[in-house]
């Protein structure tokens, strides 16, 4: 694997805006009634006026370990060589055992399409083009850091390598690529 | 395009969301489908979700989609756009957008509507206001519009036409903070949040009321360079959430807290002797008012401990200059809106953070720029004068009061089209023409503005959808959005000049037309074509470039362009890196900085925190003062609203994208009065006063004061046409009741009301 893509998103940065979800929609012509990513502004949590909100972003973790490879029949849902979990909709049967296995509940089926769903981190549209992924682009508050793990020199190297930050569910050993910096207000709720 | 059988199945077709409505006449639905003719590259513009107008870059996808990403050259908005931004092409081809003019049949509101041509509407319109101009003189009519990019045009026509009449929405959003502004510094000040290392804030929701370089400014700020942030208000909203400490404040109270803030600065030695001195006129009076605010007193109104307003305001004053009190956009209203905001202002007087990083700043416009730097670094622009436009006898209605001269020329008080219409004081309106603009929805008391619009003689509305308040027109002209249309080149000028230019991304869908074309052939029907001599947008452009072609290419092909470096006039380090780059720079003064050229347009030239203007306008309000407000009833909860991320204010919320984000406003009520009125989360509640009774659902939360309920504004449409958001939450309007605020003119929005589970 030359490339290990990873996304970064810093909960004290993160306003619960959906710029993102919103970004992502039209990039990938996400129908209304699905998404890809979203922000769940959870709580308030604590009593008050000590009260702190937890800014949630549910999307494919990227795991490097992914249940929905695992049970996959057909080969259909696959890690691509840049760590992105991938479908390829020509091979897939319908049986929605990728959506079953996901533990983190970010699988869909497209109502559209008829093929299981999630955020690929815009890898046919934005990423081919040299981009960053929309909700990257968008960000009002620079919130997502996006880009190679293993470019020693890249900035996402240096946000994992100098903050404190999580994954969710590790316990389940599925290696998510996406990391989170905890608000400092906050406590971890993985 | 005529509605028959066919073109009604082709419509209803187009999607299962827009089957309810498919026969409303004019609809983009009705009109049937059609593919998206545009640029596929990138075209540089201006957003219009909101009233921020971001620059953008967008661009049409495959013909059936627009991707709308912020422009990167604009540095402090760095190529981000909001939820609301992004979403822009869901209200370009929503299929319940108007697309072809309309006349009322049948009664005013009922929601009957006749598709017309272009030609009949403008017949109609013009016979009408040149029938009510001929019986009762042109101030009759009303003009009012959203303040913003194409407002000038319709302004222009009611001066062509004769009336003297013309509102913005200023009286009910951003008016209270401009007119304190003018009376104290002679003019409208900016925020230099990104370098700010202390910010007080109070309830100004920079994190939901989404504006692009503020947001990203504080976040930088607090974030990456360790600003501190203090917030006071009554709800736990995001900001209150990302601060470092927050307060719930009693609603209305905000003007104790920022006093006693100024209190303890004068009391405990901490201000700006120095900057005083030299730049503030009234401070003996002002600190002699102030003598008696103390914390302890603030803490017995406002609920803020005492002890932390002192501490803070230590704090605020070891950060000073770099430090600020935010004087807010439309945080809590009372009558005292006038005091509280000048009482905010005062609190970075007292500092001296005036032209200093991190403090407030004049925009520095091309013309001073280039004074200072003593050559053209950026090049001004023209204003079209038209010659013989016709002198207006009439005065305004707003102009009853001499407290409010300071509003009349800021945008007017937007609500005394209702009184001049009910009550004909100081005369009677007859007629009403609106642009993009929706009182019915951002005004106070619904009912009082249904009995206005059904009064008139005559009303039109300009808008994209069939807004609550086009709703009760009698032509509608369907306008084209922002990504249909070319405007003038305008000005983002900051700490150095800048411009931006909105340019249209797609070709225009169905038979709508930019409203300053709309504005144009209106006046021509009227009789007033000769005052409208440009032949279109580009003429315009030309002429404020003065037919510098390559300036016009550049800004186009750019979106923005900024000119010189940034500069503030007391700041040592950045007069030096100006005077270095600029070799026929005004000379500086002996402390390295451009001090000695500060100056206010005031009658004194200098910062007035008491001001005898003031006092001659509304006596007794020369100092600001603390006085005491009621804005509820004993057995009343207080009621206030607030913004989101994902909707701006009565605009967005028919749009589709943005109504599936959120098409509904909870209740926001504490466990402890949700506990006494025995209502459980989710539970449907009654909220009600002597305004209105509104019907909705209670979010029971700890993120409010026991003592307050909250929504957020703009849900709650009562009229059909705008099928995604009505009758979905509730109706702010409805239950404010219709009061005016003293000098500033502002249409209050905090009441009380009483809830009830149903």
């Amino acid at each position: 694997m030359t490339k290990r893509y990873v996304l970064v998103h810093d909960e004290n940065k993160c306003i619960g805006c959906q710029a993102c979800n919103v970004a992502c929609r039209s990039e990938n012509n996400v129908p209304e009634s699905v998404t890809r990513i979203q922000v769940r502004i959870e709580g308030p949590y604590g009593n008050f006026p000590h009260l702190h909100f937890k800014y949630n972003r549910v999307s494919c973790e990227q795991c490097e370990n992914a249940p929905c490879v695992k049970v996959c029949p057909t080969g259909a849902a696959y890690v691509n060589d840049d760590g992105i979990v991938s479908i390829n909709e020509k091979k897939c049967v319908g049986c929605l055992y990728c959506v079953a296995a996901c533990p983190y509940k970010v699988r869909f089926i497209n109502p559209e399409t008829r093929v299981p769903d999630k955020c690929d981190f815009c890898k046919e549209t934005r990423l081919a083009r040299g981009e960053e992924p929309a909700c990257v682009t968008v960000c009002p508050t620079q919130a997502l850091v996006f880009g190679d793990a293993n470019d020693m020199s890249s900035e996402v190297r240096k946000v994992l390598d100098t903050k404190p930050h999580y994954q969710q569910k590790v316990n389940l050993g599925t290696e998510p690529r996406v990391y989170r910096i905890p608000s400092r207000k906050g406590g971890i709720k993985a | 395009m005529k509605l028959d059988r066919r073109t009604f199945i082709k419509g209803a077709g187009a999607g299962t969301a827009t089957c309810a409505l498919a026969t409303l006449p004019g609809s983009l639905a009705a009109f049937g489908d059609s593919k998206l003719q545009g640029s596929a590259e990138s075209v540089a513009s201006i957003c219009e979700m909101c009233s921020t107008r971001c620059p953008i870059s967008a661009r049409v996808v495959n013909g059936k989609n627009v991707s709308i990403l912020g422009n990167k050259k604009a540095e402090d908005f760095g190529g981000a756009v909001c939820a609301r931004g992004g979403a822009g092409h869901s209200q370009l081809y929503d299929k319940q957008r108007i697309v072809k003019p309309l006349k009322r049949v049948g009664e005013r509101g009922e929601g009957n509507w006749q598709e017309i041509e272009w030609d009949e509407a403008y017949a109609l319109i013009a016979q009408n206001l040149n029938k009510i101009k001929a019986e009762h003189g042109a101030e009759s009519i009303a003009f009012s519009s959203k303040s913003g990019s194409l407002s000038g045009h319709l302004f222009h026509l009611a001066k062509s036409f004769g009336s003297p009449n013309t509102f913005t929405h200023a009286s009910t959003c951003p008016g209270a903070y401009v007119v304190a502004a003018k009376a104290m510094f002679g003019g409208k000040l900016k925020r230099d949040i990104s370098h700010s290392k202390y910010i007080i804030n109070f309830g100004h929701n920079l994190y939901e009321g989404i504006n692009m370089a503020e947001t990203r400014g504080m976040m930088d700020a607090q974030m990456e360079k360790g600003a501190k942030l203090v917030v006071f208000e009554p709800r736990f909203s995001i900001v209150a959430d990302k601060a470092d400490e927050w307060y719930a404040i009693k609603p209305g109270t905000d003007t104790a807290v920022a006093l006693a803030i100024c209190h303890v600065l004068i009391e405990d030695d901490l201000y700006d002797k120095a900057f005083v001195a030299q730049y503030v006129s009234g401070f003996d009076e002002f600190a002699k008012e102030v003598k008696a605010y103390t914390p302890e007193w603030a803490e017995s109104i406002s609920d803020v401990p005492a002890e932390d307003i002192r501490r803070i305001t230590h704090e605020y004053a070891a950060a000073a200059p770099h430090a600020m009190v935010d004087f807010g956009h439309r945080s809590t209203f009372t009558t005292e809106e006038f005091e509280m905001r000048r009482a905010l202002y005062a609190a970075n007087v007292l500092i001296g953070n005036i032209e200093r990083k991190g403090g407030l700043y004049f925009g520095k416009k091309a013309a001073s720029y280039n004074k200072f730097a003593g050559e053209t670094v950026a090049p001004t622009l023209a204003k079209p004068g038209v010659d013989g436009m016709p002198k207006i006898d009439a005065k305004r209605i707003d102009m009853v009061d001499e407290q409010y001269a300071m509003m009349w020329s800021s945008g007017g008080i937007y609500q005394t089209i209702l009184d001049a219409t009910l009550e004909a004081v100081p005369y009677q309106l007859r007629a009403w023409v609106m642009s993009r603009t929706n009182p019915m929805q951002t005004m106070t008391d619904r009912a009082r503005i249904v009995k206005t619009l059904q009064k008139l003689d005559f009303v039109v509305a300009c808008d994209i959808y069939i807004s609550e308040s086009a709703a009760y027109a009698d032509i509608f002209l369907p306008e084209s959005t922002y990504l249909e249309r070319d405007e003038e080149i305008a000005d983002l000028s900051t700490k150095n000049p800048a411009y931006y230019v909105r340019q249209r991304v797609v070709e225009t869908i169905g038979d709508t037309k930019p409203s300053w074309l709309i504005w144009k052939e209106l006046a021509t029907k009227l009789g007033q074509g000769q005052f409208f001599p440009w032949e279109n947008m580009e003429t315009l452009q030309l002429f404020q470039v003065q037919r510098d072609f390559d300036l016009l290419s550049k800004i186009k092909q750019d979106g923005y362009v900024s000119y010189g470096k940034p500069l503030l006039l007391r700041e040592r380090g950045m007069v030096r890196d100006f005077v270095n780059t600029y070799p026929n720079a005004k000379a500086v003064d002996e402390d390295g900085t451009y001090a000695s050229q500060l100056s206010f347009k005031t009658p004194t030239g200098k910062i007035e925190l008491s001001s005898a203007k003031v006092e001659k306008m509304a006596p007794g309000r020369g100092v600001i003062r603390y006085r005491e407000v009621t804005m509820k009833k004993a057995d009343e909860l207080f009621f206030i609203q607030g913004k989101v991320a994902v909707h701006t204010n009565a605009g967005t919320q028919n749009v589709p994208m943005l109504a599936n984000l959120m098409s509904d406003n909870a209740v926001w009520i504490h466990p402890i009065t949700a506990d006494l009125l025995k209502i459980s989360n989710g539970d449907k509640i009654k909220i009600y006063n002597d305004t209105g009774s509104e019907e909705g659902h209670a979010l029971v939360t700890p993120g409010i004061r026991p003592d307050t309920v909250f929504a957020y504004m703009g849900c709650g449409s009562k009229n059909k046409e705008l099928a995604r958001a009505t009758g979905k939450g509730v109706h702010c309007g409805n239950l404010l009741p219709h009061v005016t605020s003293p000098v500033t003119g502002m249409n209050l929005h905090t009441t009380g009301v009483k809830i009830a589970k149903i």
